[in-house]
């Protein structure tokens, strides 16, 4: 089971880790997140605050994928069939030199 | 209860209206100094109308001072608190039978989200100003008191 869920986000260019969280758990880790359960804890929290923002009185949430950025990496996430996919990518983008 | 009264002119005349005038600032007493003149068939009158008067203002005014003072009897307070507790728990049985909320579904393709190109530096640098903007209006916040929140009713 784990395989397909985790096919798809070993191919993620330059990927350094992910995670696959469900409500009751951890059900795939790797990389950088290999066994991270304080940070799993951390963005599921994080994206049920997210999940609650609603524009306008629609009901579904008005994001696809919520992205945590930090100076060298950023935490990609989104959600399906109930469960959190947690995608750790390396932020190679700098201010733009104008030549 | 504090009250005001102003002295006026209403000597002279003790068939004057009370209410329809308001340059006079006839209000009531505790009925304690009547006016000599009054006759007997103007004083239920005027004391209905002192008492409508009264009850107005009682009303509409919050006496702060004697909402400190009060204090509840040992029973009353028990009572009260047995309420609120029946109240509770009925609450409480209707609450927790609320199922949890599920985390809804935002892509049926997680794989090419998360593999979709990252926010771009331009929009973070965006959003990091707007951020601060917002942040920067709102620690300018403040209350800007106009008045005095309590006021003494005095006898002058």
């Amino acid at each position: 089971m784990t395989t397909a869920l985790t096919q798809g986000l070993e191919r993620i260019p330059d990927q350094i880790g992910y995670l696959v969280i469900s409500e009751e758990g951890v059900l795939a880790s790797a990389g950088e997140l290999e066994n991270d359960e304080h940070t799993a804890g951390v963005i599921m929290q994080m994206v049920r605050t997210a999940c609650r923002f609603k524009l306008h009185g629609t009901a579904e949430p008005p994001f696809k994928r919520m992205s945590v950025m930090f100076e060298d990496y950023v935490y990609a996430v989104t959600i399906s069939g109930q469960k959190v996919f947690v995608v750790k990518r390396q932020n190679n983008q700098r201010e733009p030199v104008i030549v | 209860m504090g009250c005001c009264f102003s002295a006026g002119s209403n000597q002279d005349d003790p068939k004057k209206p009370l209410i329809p005038d308001p340059n006079l600032n006839k209000i009531p007493t505790n009925g304690s100094d009547r006016n000599a003149d009054s006759l007997p068939s103007n004083r239920t009158d005027e004391q209905a109308l002192l008492t409508t008067i009264l009850q107005r203002t009682a009303l509409n005014i919050i006496d702060v001072s004697a909402v400190i003072s009060q204090g509840l009897e040992q029973h009353e307070y028990m009572d009260r608190a047995r309420q609120y507790s029946t109240k509770l728990e009925v609450l409480s049985r209707t609450l927790s039978q609320k199922k949890p909320v599920s985390l809804p579904s935002l892509t049926s393709q997680p794989h090419q989200v998360l593999a979709a190109d990252l926010v771009s530096y331009a929009d973070v640098q965006q959003v990091s100003k707007i951020a601060a903007y917002a942040y920067s209006a709102i620690s300018q916040i403040k209350v800007d008191a106009k008045e005095e929140l309590v006021v003494q009713f005095a006898i002058p």
